[in-house]
């Protein structure tokens, strides 16, 4: 039994409360329907009941336990929100699949099972193997609902399935919900503001602006509200004073709450749990991270526009680098040693010196550089939208049971792929068209760990931004300061190249490619033409790991925040 | 205890990794800055007390940093002798003249190159190279 007691929901600003002294119950096995106006609260008493949104006052009981002394277990809840939270690209039968697999511990035969069980019961045997991005509304719902089926919640909260859906699919939805409320003691609870199909209902919850109104059966609603049609709820609604109504409905005398229908409902719901104590169980960590990682792969493949994507700047990219160098690193001509020779020809040896240094340096220089803004720019590439673009089933999962650490654990899984494979082409590439000397482990490794702190950074970036966009202008930023405030190509002031080089992860990287050319002649040139000051590579390696470690972070607690649209 | 699916960012916590972070990055570049000067435990050496009186330095070591002038002798047995400059913190340009024994043949020295050595003044009272690397 779920039970609100004088429940209210206020915002820190605002002198009127979104929700006010909600007073309820509802027993097990019981399709209940929460109906009102557009933003009389319908949807945030659910995502309060759900644990999304937090109430200010008066409590939440689920079976005798208070919700904010003991929340409820993750399989016992099942939220299907207003929007789609299924992946387009894959099939029904993987959807589901997959959100068994991250939320229950069990065999994958087990899995398959479940999934079976569930397709059957929500009408979706013919659609499995097709894929999400093409179903209709209606069967987008259905979808949605099969997801939270296959953890067999108790607690059922569907928010808005049924709007936007013609007729047909609307009914077809209610009716699936009411069945699912016939088994196994559950409790499904609807939000809608459509006043068709009252009858399926075993109760309504009628909200006007934050407040009760009436929550009682659903044939008693025209008498109550002294109206012909149900039709005509919202229009006397309106004639009211939020607050009459509420207290209204605190004046009449409500129904016992202990009946043999809900006493039967309780114990039906009872022995379900006691049923599931015994075999639910949360995946482990490092299962929920294997299986956002296979996940994200699948998903990744079956995109054939990211596919191009990235493979286009695999290949374009150390291609634009080596433009600038196809025949090789230019031969250095060493200034005579002795000091033999006239003035004069001193003199010109040293200008032609300065003005080799000038263009082999400058070259050298560049061409690192280059290597390692474009290498940025991949990584920004890579993560901008890793948590933002999938934040809407994140979330729903999250309220499941997925861990944020096994999330980013999967997602760095991912990434490190993408990261080794750019970092590793782009040194190879390079170094074989222009002869780049020195130690390949040692050129490789600033530009794998820079990809891979960028990477981090932007991921974090994704994870604290509201929106897609908001989190590509902040990579891109990242990016874009990266070039200027490194010192390579125009040296900074000395106090701001203080200043700003901790921050900015293409100068170390920089720094550490080019100190594996310090038993060159290459280093020697660079060293003449620029007047920023290169860190050892040990220095390099260290502060490129402390920005891949601090993206790593921020990345995890911007997983962690609730960000429910 | 605040429900699953709203938890507060400890902002206590991301402060504390943050400077626990910044720790980290201060204590590596600490170590690291002293790794890139392997000579930092010798003495620096300064050029106007040797142009001063040489002799009285002879026996010591110290680190010097600076740019190769000119190479002004060779001998297979002994080494090579260069002039190179060592400019101090007043902008003043000293040329030294520093042997690389042969044993030290390997390395390529050359015009304009850059510096960090270990020495050791001989009995001559020319600055002998022990270890080096370029700065």
């Amino acid at each position: 039994m779920l039970v609100l007691d004088s429940m209210e929901v206020s915002l820190p600003d605002a002198n009127v409360p979104l929700l006010s002294k909600i007073s309820a119950w509802y027993p097990a096995a019981h399709f209940g329907a929460i109906l009102g106006p557009s933003g009389c609260g319908k949807s945030t008493l659910l995502k309060v009941i759900a644990g999304i949104l937090p109430h200010t006052d008066g409590s939440i009981l689920w079976r005798g336990r208070n919700l904010d002394e003991t929340d409820l277990p993750s399989g016992e809840l099942g939220y299907v929100p207003q929007f789609s939270c299924t992946q387009p690209l894959l099939t029904v039968r993987e959807n589901l699949i997959y959100t068994a697999r991250l939320r229950r511990s069990t065999s994958a035969s087990e899995i398959e099972t479940i999934v079976d069980q569930v397709v059957e019961e929500t009408g979706l045997t013919e659609l499995q193997d097709r894929r999400a991005g093409v179903l209709s509304g209606g069967q987008l719902r259905r979808l949605g609902l099969a997801m939270e089926l296959t953890t067999q919640p108790s607690l059922l909260l569907a928010d808005e399935v049924t709007s936007g859906l013609d007729p047909k699919s609307e009914e077809e939805i209610t009716l699936l919900l009411s069945s699912l409320a016939k088994e196994k003691g559950r409790l499904v609870l609807l939000v809608t503001h459509s006043l068709r199909f009252l009858d399926f209902y075993d109760s309504v919850t009628i909200l006007s602006a934050g407040r009760l109104a009436y929550s009682a059966d659903p044939r008693d609603l025209t008498s109550y509200f002294n109206v012909r049609t149900p039709e005509d709820i919202y229009p006397a609604l309106a004639k009211r004073d939020a607050g009459t109504w509420a207290e209204e409905w605190v004046q009449v005398p409500h129904p016992p709450e202990i009946t043999p229908s809900t006493v039967l409902g309780e114990i039906e719901s009872e022995m379900s749990r006691a049923e599931k104590e015994g075999s639910f169980e949360l995946p482990s960590f490092l299962s929920q991270s294997a299986t956002w990682f296979f996940r994200r792969l699948k998903l990744f493949m079956r995109d054939p526009t990211q596919v191009f994507l990235q493979l286009s700047l695999l290949l374009v990219f150390p291609a634009v680098v080596t433009l600038f160098a196809y025949r090789g690193l230019p031969s250095v001509r060493n200034m005579t040693m002795s000091a033999d020779s006239g003035v004069l020809d001193q003199l010109r040896e040293t200008l032609a010196f300065t003005l080799q240094s000038s263009r082999i340096g400058t070259l050298v220089s560049g061409l690192a550089m280059f290597q390692v803004i474009l290498l940025a720019l991949m990584g920004s590439n890579n993560s901008a939208r890793e948590v933002i673009g999938d934040r809407p089933i994140l979330e729903k999962e999250k309220l499941a049971g997925l861990r944020p650490g096994s999330t980013l654990l999967g997602m760095s899984l991912f990434l490190l792929l993408l990261v080794f494979l750019q970092s590793t082409w782009m040194t190879l590439f390079v170094r074989a068209v222009c002869q780049f000397p020195g130690n390949i482990l040692a050129q490789f490794l600033p530009f794998f760990i820079l990809t891979a702190a960028i990477t981090a950074l932007c991921l974090a970036i994704s994870s604290w931004t509201s929106s897609s966009e908001q989190a590509s202008l902040g990579s891109l930023y990242l990016v874009g300061f990266q070039l200027p405030l490194s010192g390579a190509i125009l040296a900074l002031p000395d106090s701001l190249g203080t200043l700003t080089r901790p921050f900015i992860s293409a100068y170390w990287a920089w720094s550490g490619y080019l100190q594996t050319l310090r038993d060159t002649r290459f280093y020697d040139l660079v060293r003449a033409i620029s007047e920023t000051p290169l860190a050892s590579y040990s220095m390099a390696l260290w502060i490129l790991l402390i920005h891949l470690g601090l993206g790593l972070v921020f990345a995890y607690f911007g997983i962690r925040r609730t960000q429910w649209r | 205890m605040a429900r699953r699916a709203h938890p507060t960012t400890p902002s206590k916590t991301l402060f504390f990794v943050v400077l626990a972070f910044l720790t980290l990055a201060g204590i590596g570049a600490y170590y690291f800055q002293k790794d890139a000067n392997p000579y930092r435990t010798a003495e620096k050496l300064i050029p106007s007390d040797y142009y001063e009186n040489a002799n009285s330095l002879r026996g010591n070591v110290y680190q010097i940093e600076g740019t190769i002038l000119n190479s002004l002798a060779w001998n297979p047995e002994k080494g090579r002798l260069f002039s190179i400059r060592v400019t101090t913190g007043d902008s003043k340009n000293w040329p030294l003249p520093i042997l690389i024994p042969s044993s030290l043949r390997q390395i390529n020295i050359q015009k304009n190159q850059s510096y960090r050595a270990k020495v050791r003044i001989n009995d001559s009272g020319i600055l002998l190279v022990e270890e080096v690397q370029k700065s």
